[in-house]
C-alpha cells in the first residue's frame, strides 16, 4: 500500500470523573481514509473526536500526529492540520457564507496581516462544496443542507489535511446526505484528506467509508476495511439490532436491511 | 466596505450634532459665538462633563452589550437584563452604606466595590445560565432576571435602611447624570477607552467563537482564556458605567442590534460603531432627559427604557422563532 500513517491513536484511556468512557484504543489512520465512527449512542463516539481535536486531553496513553504527540502543537498549529465540524450550531447573528467560511482562516492570519490572499482559499472552500453561489446570503436563511456544506466550507478553508466531523448528515434529507459524502470522499480520493466522521446511516457508511471503527461502551468493537468490518455479526454484537446483509447484483455494494422486515 | 465608511460618516456627524445640542440646550440657551461668564461656566464645568459622562457611560454600556451578546451568542444579552448592572449597583450601593467609600469623596473606591459587585453577578449568571456546558437564550435571560431582581432588592433595603446616604443610594436606583463633575468624569475618560481598545483587538477571536467553544478551539483559538477576557471587560465597563450614571437599561441592547442589522456581525466593525453610537444616543437620551420636564429632570434610564422596551419585545416577537425560544 504504502500510504503514510497520520494519526497513532496507542492505548488510549479517558475517563469523566470515575467513568471510564474510552480504553484500551489502539489504531492508526492513513492518509486518503476516510474513517467512520460508528456505535450506539453513549458510546464515546464524540469524546473520541473530542480527544482527536485537542480538546480533551487523553487520561493515559497517547495520540501522535506526525510522530508527534498532539498536546504538543501549539493551538493554531493544530489547527493548520486538523479541521472539525460540529454538530450545526445555532448562530443567530447576521453573519453571511462568505464571513463564516473566512473564519476558518483564522490560523493562517495575523492580528495586522492583510486579508487579500485568504479571500481566495474562502472561495476555493466555497467552490469544493458547490455553495459558490451563496456567498453573500446570510447563513441563517440557508437550507439544512446548504448550511451543513457552507459549515464544511469553512472547515477546508482551514487548510488542513485532516477533517473531523460530528455527525454531518444528521437532519438531512437523502439528497443533501449523499451529496455530503461525495464531497467528503472526493477530498480522501483527490486530496489524499483524511476524514473522520461520526456516522449512523450504515447502507452509506458501506458505501463511502474505507475503513469503521465500531464502537461499543468505550472500546473499539472492530477495526479496519469496510467489508470486513460492517457485517451482520459486528452489527448484532455492537447496535443490538439483527440485520441482513445483502449485496446489488451488478456492483457488489453490501446494504443492510433489518431481519424482521424480511418476509 | 463603503457601507461602513458611510456609517462611519454618519456616526461622526451625529457625534457633533449631538454634542452641539448637548452643551447649547438647556434653562440657559448658550450661543457658542456669543458667550458670557455665566454662560461659559455653565458650559465648561456643567455640561461640558456631564456630556462627556453620558458619551461615555453610553458608549461604554453599547460596548457592553454587544461583548454580552457576542459570547453568550445571544442577541438579546446585555449587562442591564443580565442583571450585570444590578451587581454593580449592589456593590457601590454596598461599599457607601457599610461607609467603605463615599461617592463624591472617593469615588474610586465605589467603581471599585461596584466592579466586584458586577463580577459576583456574573459569576452567578455564567453559573445559572449554563446547562449541559451551553448557554441556551431562555436559560440565560432568566438566570440574569433573577440575579439582577435579587441584587435589586437588596440595593432597595439598603436605601430603606439609610439616611444621610438616601440620596446617594437613590442615585444608583434612578441613574442619570445630573451630579456629573469632572471629579467623576475623568474615570469614564480615563477606562472606557481602554475598553474599547481591548474590546477591538479580540475581536477575530470572538468571530471564531460564534460557532462555538468547540468549534473556535478546534480553529486554534484559546477559547477559555477569551470567554474569559470579554466577561471581565464587560463587567468592567458595566461597573465603570453603573458607577457613574447609576442603572441605565436598554442601550446595551438597541445600539448593538442597530448597528449588527445595517453593518453585520463582524466584532471588528461592530465594536468601534457600536461604542460610538451607544455615546450618541446617550448624549441624545440626557438632553432629553434634561429638558423634557423643566425645570425638574427625567432620570436618563426612564428615557432610555421608554424606546428600548418597545424595541426588546418587537425583537422577543419577530426573532424567537430564530433563537429556539
Amino acid at each position: 500500500m504504502g500510504k503514510k500513517t497520520v494519526i497513532h491513536i496507542q492505548d488510549l484511556f479517558f475517563s469523566y470523573e470515575e467513568n471510564p468512557v474510552l480504553q484500551q484504543l489502539d489504531f492508526s489512520i492513513q492518509e486518503g481514509d476516510l474513517l467512520a465512527l460508528v456505535g450506539p449512542n453513549g458510546s464515546g463516539k464524540t469524546t473520541l473526536l473530542k480527544i482527536l481535536l485537542g480538546i480533551l486531553s487523553p487520561k493515559a496513553g497517547r495520540v501522535l500526529l506526525d510522530n508527534k504527540p498532539l498536546q504538543s502543537y501549539a493551538p493554531k498549529e493544530r489547527a493548520k492540520h486538523i479541521a472539525y465540524v460540529s454538530q450545526q450550531p445555532a448562530l443567530n447573528f447576521p453573519l453571511t457564507a462568505f464571513e463564516l467560511v473566512a473564519l476558518g482562516r483564522y490560523p493562517h492570519s495575523g492580528r495586522f496581516k492583510a486579508a487579500k490572499p485568504d479571500a481566495a482559499a474562502v472561495n476555493e472552500a466555497l467552490k469544493l462544496t458547490e455553495t459558490i453561489h451563496l456567498r453573500e446570503r446570510k447563513f441563517s436563511t440557508l437550507s439544512g443542507g446548504e448550511k451543513q456544506k457552507v459549515l464544511i466550507s469553512r472547515a477546508l478553508a482551514q487548510s488542513a489535511r485532516i477533517l473531523l466531523l460530528d455527525e454531518p448528515t444528521l437532519h438531512l434529507d437523502l439528497y443533501h446526505q449523499i451529496q455530503i459524502l461525495k464531497i467528503l470522499k472526493e477530498l480522501c480520493v483527490e486530496r489524499s484528506a483524511i476524514v473522520v466522521a461520526v456516522l449512523h446511516e450504515l447502507n452509506l457508511v458501506s458505501l463511502y467509508a474505507d475503513k469503521v471503527a465500531m464502537l461499543r461502551r468505550g472500546i473499539i468493537h472492530a477495526f479496519g476495511p469496510v467489508r470486513e468490518v460492517l457485517n451482520e455479526t459486528n452489527i448484532k454484537e455492537v447496535f443490538g439490532v439483527a440485520m441482513a446483509a445483502r449485496e446489488e447484483s451488478e456492483s457488489g455494494a453490501r446494504y443492510f436491511i433489518p431481519r424482521d422486515r424480511l418476509a | 466596505m463603503k457601507r461602513i465608511l458611510l456609517g462611519w460618516i454618519v456616526i461622526s456627524c451625529s457625534l457633533l450634532i449631538a454634542f452641539i445640542l448637548a452643551l447649547s440646550i438647556g434653562p440657559v440657551w448658550i450661543s457658542f459665538l456669543d458667550m458670557s461668564e455665566t454662560d461659559k461656566l455653565i458650559l465648561f464645568s456643567l455640561r461640558l462633563p456631564r456630556s462627556l459622562s453620558a458619551f461615555f457611560v453610553g458608549g461604554g454600556l453599547a460596548l457592553a452589550g454587544a461583548i454580552f451578546q457576542g459570547l453568550f451568542r445571544n442577541p438579546l444579552a446585555d449587562s442591564y437584563l443580565l442583571g450585570i448592572s444590578s451587581g454593580a449597583s449592589l456593590g457601590a450601593a454596598a461599599a457607601i452604606v457599610l461607609g467603605l467609600a463615599s461617592p463624591l469623596a472617593n469615588f474610586t473606591a465605589v467603581s471599585l466595590f461596584s466592579f466586584l459587585g458586577a463580577l459576583s453577578a456574573l459569576c452567578l449568571v455564567f453559573y445559572f445560565g449554563r446547562k449541559n456546558g451551553e448557554f441556551s437564550v431562555f436559560r440565560l435571560l432568566l438566570a440574569g432576571l433573577g440575579v439582577g431582581l435579587f441584587f435589586s432588592s437588596i440595593v432597595a433595603v439598603f436605601l430603606l435602611m439609610a439616611q444621610e446616604e438616601l440620596k446617594a443610594l437613590l442615585f444608583f436606583f434612578l441613574g442619570g447624570f445630573a451630579t456629573s463633575s469632572w471629579d467623576t468624569t475623568w474615570v469614564s475618560l480615563a477606562c472606557v477607552p481602554i475598553g474599547v481598545l481591548v474590546a477591538c483587538t479580540f475581536a477575530r477571536e470572538l468571530n471564531v467563537l460564534l460557532l462555538g467553544e468547540e468549534t473556535a478551539t478546534s480553529s486554534g483559538v484559546r477559547a477559555g482564556r477569551i470567554q474569559a477576557l470579554y466577561a471581565i471587560l464587560a463587567a468592567f465597563l458595566t461597573s465603570v458605567s453603573v458607577s457613574l450614571a447609576g442603572l441605565i437599561g436598554f442601550v446595551g441592547l438597541i445600539v448593538p442590534h442597530i448597528i449588527r442589522i445595517i453593518f453585520g456581525a463582524d466584532h471588528r466593525t461592530l465594536f468601534p460603531l457600536t461604542f460610538f453610537a451607544g455615546g450618541v444616543f446617550l448624549v441624545l437620551c440626557d438632553t432629553i432627559a434634561r429638558i423634557v420636564m423643566e425645570p425638574s429632570e427625567l432620570p436618563v434610564g426612564i428615557v432610555t427604557s421608554l424606546v428600548g422596551v418597545p424595541l426588546f419585545l418587537y425583537l422577543l416577537c419577530k426573532e424567537t422563532s430564530d433563537y429556539g425560544l
